[in-house]
């Protein structure tokens, strides 16, 4: 089968070794062009996320190699990574391929974008030229065992990272589209900006951003195409708005119950406000969550629903096990099938020349055989081909079990003298 | 003409669905959503051959009695219900809608099966006040459900208690919606209806065309229609009652009304029977299975009011 692949995920290395091996998607087109050079009888394909790069191999290639020109090419020493890399083989290669596109390696289990990631790596391979059949078959029934996983199991249905959770679980219980929403973001904190990430997936809501750093505020507010507003307007942002996201660094509650009760619910008039406080310290003064038509969400209240979920996921975990394990013996089985397939072939045609060489002579010597006669030592010879096949047949079959026998399918070859 | 199909069989229909329905609080039940949109759906079906089948044995049918009427507005919920299996697959809308259809049927069993009074006025109010007032008793339902499920929805959210669980509620924003709407079209239904029939009955000949303004049935309506305008009015004007809980608790209040109204025609009623028939009432033969008896009470051999 000759399967390798090299590389490093969220697993064994820390961020600062990833990025050093980061490929965006230009890099990866043109890596991939490179490296066909280098390897010119083997087929590659990358896969780079924000949390893995693998290179996926098919050939002969020597594993060493092909971590030189991943190295080689992001001008990475071996020293500097090399405790981080992981290298795998044939059926390790198969499997593992399988969980990264399911997800059950992601850093979140069941997030769905490193299915539309591994499909991408798969279009990147084809565009340039460097796939072949076999990383075809690979990556086809990666696809499959992910779409399987999806289908048979409930593994996608719990979200459990806290942005994901927030929007998808619990603001969408009281919003029916995010559609036009007035959202403001208080703070410009990471969780923020991945929550936004989330609520742009999920519709087009109108983003305001308020910030005491003006710039820093300006810059989120430019990047989610939402309008930039001076701390002070904290209050009337309040009013209009129909989703809070709060991530300051405020050692002080920011919005206390007095003053949301002063300045903020006369005007709301009891219209729903869902207010996620990602803040740690609190932004938001839990007495605020009292108010009518307010339902507030700390990173607390958020963690609890992410560990339900974690826990309802974890139970879905053993099929979706099972079925990498399914599909893995299929991919080994067609694997080794093709593999010896020719061989089996060519051992029959090797036995089937000389029956029917053998067979016209006798027939020539025995002009007056009736019909029946013929027939059955017509018969008597397939016989005797197939009892012959037979036993190397079964060991064939046997050996095939654990992978590609290449030691018995060379062994026949050069026994029966096949030709490749 | 007789299918073999009465209220039994989509009654049955609708217990199991809610069974289903009920199952998926506990356990996850192997094909559970195409079980419950089967037995939903046979039960609408065999709902629809059997008000079908009263129409063809009554023009009258299907407001041609009060138990028509009931079996009627059930059939309208019941096709809520289905219409949102698909439009909220995973939501629980089943458990609040299901009991309200049963329900509705169940109460169809107690009313009287007496030919509603024969008007010698236009037909035409009799059939729009009858249908104007099952309308209005649907949203009415509706809107007092929305705002049960928005009450809970909301309770559950404001306590933090799990939402993605196996009891999923529509957003607040859909419920609220629903409230709202339902509170403006139940006004409009209801006045329709109530207006209908003061038309109805004015427009009839003989010693009839006058209003009893002191009747029970009229007295209730009356005072739902001005409950209906007022909280409407409420509504327009005051912002806060547009949304959140308020919008709830007024679809809440309006269905006291209905309850009250519904008692007082299913108790009281003197103006929808024929004059001997009204002095008889409780004589009349209650038929939980109309379709075995429907058209020897609803065509009385008697020549009565039919």
């Amino acid at each position: 089968m000759n399967l390798r692949m090299i590389g490093c995920s969220h697993k064994d290395a820390q961020l600062d070794v990833r990025q050093q091996l980061a490929f965006n998607p230009t890099q990866t087109l043109e890596a991939l062009g490179f490296w066909q050079a280098r390897f010119p009888d083997d087929e590659l394909a990358l896969l780079a996320t924000c949390n893995r790069v693998e290179l996926y191999a098919a050939g002969s290639a020597d594993p060493r190699e092909l971590v030189d020109a991943l190295l080689d090419y992001r001008h990475v020493s071996t020293r500097q990574v090399e405790a981080h890399l992981m290298s795998l083989a044939d059926t390790d290669v198969v499997r593992h391929l399988y969980r990264v596109t399911s997800s059950l390696e992601s850093m979140v289990v069941g997030e769905p974008q490193i299915l539309a990631q591994v499909k991408q790596a798969y279009q990147f391979a084809q565009e340039v030229g460097s796939t072949g059949p076999m990383l075809h078959d690979l990556f086809q029934s990666a696809l499959r065992t992910a779409r399987r996983i999806a289908g048979e199991t409930d593994l996608h249905k719990h979200r459990v990272s806290i942005p994901s959770v927030a929007i998808s679980d619990l603001a969408s219980c009281v919003f029916e589209s995010f559609d036009n929403k007035h959202v403001l973001v208080m703070g410009a904190g990471e969780m923020a900006e991945e929550t936004l990430r989330y609520l742009r997936d999920a519709g087009k809501p109108q983003i305001h951003v308020i910030n005491r750093d003006a710039e820093r505020g300006n810059r989120l507010a430019e990047r989610w195409s939402g309008q930039y507003h001076e701390w002070p307007e904290l209050w009337d942002q309040l009013v209009e708005a129909d989703l809070a996201i709060s991530t300051t660094s405020a050692s002080e509650p920011v919005v206390t119950s007095e003053e949301f009760d002063r300045r903020v619910s006369p005007y709301r008039h009891q219209r729903p406000l869902f207010v996620l406080d990602l803040a740690v310290p609190r932004d938001f003064d839990p007495a605020v969550g009292e108010a009518l038509g307010v339902y507030l969400y700390s990173l607390d209240d958020l963690a609890e629903a992410c560990k339900n979920n974690q826990a309802a996921r974890a139970a879905e975990l053993p099929k979706a096990e099972k079925i990498v394990a399914q599909e893995t013996s299929r991919f080994l089985a067609d694997a080794s099938h093709r593999a010896t397939a020719p061989v089996i072939s060519g051992l029959r045609q090797e036995l089937e020349r000389p029956k029917k060489a053998e067979l016209e002579r006798l027939f020539q010597k025995l002009p007056n055989l009736d019909e029946s006669g013929r027939r059955e030592i017509e018969q008597f010879a397939d016989r005797l081909v197939n009892k012959m096949l037979h036993p190397p047949m079964e060991s064939l079959r046997d050996a095939s079990q654990n992978g590609t026998p290449h030691g018995l399918l060379d062994a026949l070859r050069r026994l029966f003298k096949l030709e490749d | 003409m007789d299918s073999g199909i009465n209220m039994l069989c989509f009654s049955g229909s609708y217990v199991i669905a809610l069974g289903l329905e009920l199952s998926g609080l506990w356990t996850q039940v192997r094909l559970r959503r195409p079980m419950l949109l089967v037995a939903g759906g046979a039960g609408l079906v065999a709902h629809t051959w059997y008000l079908g089948r009263r129409i063809a044995e009554m023009p009258a049918a299907p407001l041609a009695n009060q138990q028509d009427w009931y079996v009627l507005a059930a059939w309208a919920l019941a096709i809520i219900y289905y219409s949102l299996k698909f439009y909220y697959p995973r939501s629980a809308t089943g458990m609040f809608l299901l009991p309200a259809v049963l329900g509705l049927i169940g109460a169809s069993l107690l009313v009287s099966t007496a030919p509603l009074s024969n008007s010698q006025g236009p037909r035409i109010w009799i059939q729009m006040h009858g249908i104007f007032l099952m309308l209005g008793t649907v949203v009415v339902l509706f809107g007092f459900l929305a705002g049960l499920m928005y009450l809970t929805q909301s309770y559950r959210l404001k306590h933090k208690l799990p939402t993605r669980s196996r009891f999923q509620l529509p957003s607040l924003e859909w419920l609220e919606r629903v409230n709202s709407r339902s509170l403006g079209a139940a006004t409009f239904l209801v006045g329709g209806g109530f207006f209908t029939g003061v038309l109805g009955r004015l427009a009839q000949e003989g010693d009839q065309n006058f209003v009893p303004w002191t009747d029970p049935v009229v007295v209730a309506l009356a005072a739902m229609l001005l409950w209906l305008v007022v909280a409407e009015a409420f509504r327009l004007v005051y912002p806060a009652a547009r949304q959140g809980r308020k919008v709830a608790y007024l679809t809440l209040a309006a269905f006291v009304f209905l309850i009250l109204v519904l008692a007082a025609v299913t108790l009281e009623d003197s103006l929808h029977v024929g004059p001997e028939l009204s002095e008889n009432r409780d004589s009349i033969p209650r038929d939980p299975f109309p379709s075995l008896l429907g058209t020897a009470i609803c065509q009385p051999a008697d020549g009565g009011p039919r």
